[in-house]
């Protein structure tokens, strides 16, 4: 069985594209594409970033074919893309190994647009648990997920790819957090009530930051925040007299006057009484007078500052992500040696057959030319049986300890010449066909390699 | 009891070294190792401060070495009982090293034979030990944590990036620790001057001898009168009450143990 993984991301195609493709009904998509007699087993994920399936199937050229058909006619509509050209100009496809370490590179979030992001594991787990109630995934790639997950968690503990934080909103915080221990008895002020602003309230809020207060010059969209956020809403006017009382001020707000000056706040930081206060401007025009910076007690931090910090958190995450591909290539080959012997199963079953078929046709001349009772009959099967599996059991135990990729490949291969297991004339290949027919209605045959009709012909 | 203050000693170093791992690696696990290793340490420091009695001759708690040895036992306790409930750790990654110089030196030069042994004159002495000593400890601590604070502000105020991993702790946690220990210490420190003047009493009969001793301490005790009420009832600021606990520690570290040491 191999597998197959066709793409779409941030690194191969531009947003106009990716929203071309961008799956609304996951479950019905899933369906249609593992009713296709190519696909084995599927897995379909889905993020604003990145469209990608992953299959398994027995033959990869027409599996291949599917995978493109699907994109383009169930995800694309069947519509030109936008911006001229062609699908395959914006689609990546990976294959067996190189399909693993993608997977396992995506759940890690080193291949993500912001390395180290959370969001994606997450996404990637909705995704596997979808196929799984669909049924559309099988033991290979729940294997494959499994052990994705499991390297993203090495990825994350072992390396800091995801310590520092990269969105303007996280840096933020994280600055309160070095001037303030606990944000649970902190109230913090917003001016302004856009995007921005709720972005950094909802950051705030996740660290548990004690009172909200909304100011904005539409009291209308302070209010509906204030609502969403469990906070109060306040006229522009009580600036000065919330300021007594208020740790942390995040300002994003329209006009190009300061909203805060520094004698506004010179005032109000004689009667806090030397209590610090942390003001982060947000606002194109600047929205709090830079002066304040020099004031004691008073740290402020401007929205090119935020952007400083973020982007240099960003490069140290992609230096990071040097140690995540290590744990990725090592989980491979871990994911490797499993598929190794998970694809001597088959050939283990298939030499137990061959001799067990053998076995039984040689009894069977051998008892009508001798004539023997019930008796003797039974004494000569037990003998037959124990020579065969005394024979077969260094062989077998050997096929099934193989866990590393390349040798335990060399010892299938191998066993297989020996055997003669692919040789259609030789003595008791008459089960082949049975043994074929049983594994594939139960729906679990890994190929040996070699085996696949495809890659014959 | 050398051996003790020698393992202790040994403790707090090792405690020291886990917490800059701890800092630089980053690894929780070395930052918990660290504060386990100091509270290790003055658990070993107290068996070694409470066999202090068995030994022959007694050595004289009035002793400098031993007098140094107790403060920075107090303050490490201090800083045990803060590290509880806030993210104090780096603090570790100092208090280690220092505890280890200051209880190591101690060691080599406590006195084999005391002037004025325990039980020999009275309760008032070691009061005036114990107690000026702790007040010493935590005015120590709230040093060390003030020229933490002031690092901690300017970096930030400069827009300085710092690693996540070499982070210091928050400024408020700094600032708590300074106003505890402050509120803690200079009770305890005034305490320390009031029983040396009885002891003084007892011995001379008189309160005030005019020695350099007594007028560095009484200057830098009058110091810290100023300070403690510039920020209880002042309401100065947590960088100014930073820079003045810094200032004050220095003023008084010479007051009480320079003039010594100089005389």
């Amino acid at each position: 069985m191999k597998i197959l993984l066709l793409g779409m991301s941030h690194r191969s195609a531009p947003v106009e594209v990716r929203e071309q493709f961008a799956v609304e009904d996951h479950t019905a998509a899933l369906r249609k594409l593992a009713d296709q007699e190519e696909i084995g087993e599927a897995v379909l994920v889905s993020t604003c970033n990145r469209v990608e399936v992953v299959v398994t199937t027995r033959q990869p050229e027409a599996a291949r074919h599917v995978l493109h058909r699907f994109f383009h006619v169930e995800l694309g509509g069947d519509t030109p893309i936008a911006g001229g050209g062609h699908l395959d100009d914006h689609v990546y496809e990976y294959r067996d190994q190189d399909a693993v370490s993608h997977v396992f590179r995506v759940a890690s979030a080193i291949d993500s647009m912001v390395v180290g992001e959370p969001q994606i594991l997450g996404q990637m787990k909705d995704a596997y648990r979808l196929a799984r109630e669909c049924g559309t995934c099988g033991p290979l790639l729940s294997r494959l997920f499994q052990r994705a997950f499991a390297t993203a968690k090495r990825v994350k503990n072992e390396t800091r790819i995801s310590h520092r934080p990269v969105s303007v909103a996280r840096v933020a915080v994280d600055l309160a957090r070095q001037i303030f221990e606990n944000l649970a008895d902190k109230r913090a002020l917003m001016i302004g009530a856009g995007e921005m602003i709720e972005m950094a309230l909802f950051a705030l809020q996740r660290e548990g930051l004690g009172e909200r207060r909304i100011v904005n010059r539409t009291p209308a969209r302070a209010e509906a925040l204030a609502d969403r956020y469990r906070g109060s809403a306040h006229g522009i006017g009580e600036i000065a007299e919330l300021l007594l009382t208020t740790d942390i001020v995040l300002s994003c707000i329209a006009g190009d006057q300061p909203v805060l000056t520094s004698g506004q706040l010179e005032v109000a930081l004689r009667a806090r009484r030397g209590r610090p206060i942390f003001l982060i401007d947000m606002g194109v025009p600047r929205n709090i007078d830079p002066a304040i910076n020099d004031l004691d007690n008073a740290y402020l931090y401007d929205i090119d500052d935020l952007q400083e910090v973020a982007s240099t958190n960003e490069e140290e995450r992609r230096r990071e992500s040097l140690a995540g591909e290590r744990i990725v290539l090592e989980e491979q080959e871990r994911f490797a040696g499993w598929l190794v012997a998970l694809q001597a199963v088959p050939t283990i079953k298939h030499l137990l057959a061959r001799a067990e078929k053998i076995r039984t046709t040689e009894l069977e001349r051998s008892v009508s030319r001798l004539g023997l009772d019930g008796a003797q009959r039974e004494g000569v099967e037990a003998l037959t049986r124990a020579i065969v599996n005394k024979l077969l059991h260094p062989p077998l135990a050997r096929l099934g300890a193989q866990t590393d990729r390349e040798e335990g490949l060399a010892v299938l291969e191998e066993a297989r010449a020996l055997f003669a297991l692919d040789d259609p004339n030789a003595p008791g290949a008459e089960v082949d066909v049975l043994l074929a027919e049983v594994e594939r209605r139960a729906g679990t045959f890994v190929a040996p390699p070699g085996s696949d009709p495809e890659e014959q012909s | 009891m050398i051996e003790l203050q020698q393992t202790a000693a040994a403790i707090y170093l090792a405690a020291g070294v886990g917490a800059l791992m701890g800092i630089t690696l980053p690894s929780v696990r070395a930052s918990r190792g660290a504060v386990w290793g100091l509270a290790l340490g003055a658990l070993v420091q107290a068996a070694a401060l409470a066999t202090l009695h068995r030994q022959d001759p007694v050595p004289s708690l009035t002793s400098l070495p031993l007098a140094v040895s107790f403060m920075v036992w107090v303050a490490i306790l201090f800083l045990l009982a803060f590290m509880w409930r806030v993210r104090l750790t780096g603090l570790a990654a100092v208090a280690g090293p220092v505890a280890f110089l200051a209880v190591f030196l101690a060691s080599l030069s406590v006195p084999s034979e005391g002037t004025s042994s325990i039980g020999s004159t009275g309760p008032m002495p070691h009061a005036h030990v114990l107690l000026s000593s702790a007040g010493l400890g935590l005015l120590g601590v709230s040093g060390i944590a003030g020229v933490f604070f002031l690092l901690e502000h300017r970096r930030i105020k400069r827009k300085r990036l710092v690693s996540r991993g070499f982070r210091l702790p928050s400024l408020e946690a700094l600032d708590r620790v300074n106003v505890t220990a402050l509120a803690v210490g200079f009770p305890l420190l005034t305490l320390g001057v009031i029983t040396g003047s009885a002891w003084l009493l007892s011995v001379e009969g008189i309160v005030w001898s005019g020695s350099e001793h007594e007028t560095w301490t009484l200057i830098a005790w009058g110091i810290y009168a100023g300070l403690a009420v510039a920020r209880f009832f002042g309401h100065q600021g947590a960088r100014q009450a930073a820079a003045s606990a810094v200032a004050g520690f220095a003023f008084l570290l010479f007051a009480v143990v320079g003039v010594e040491l100089l005389a």
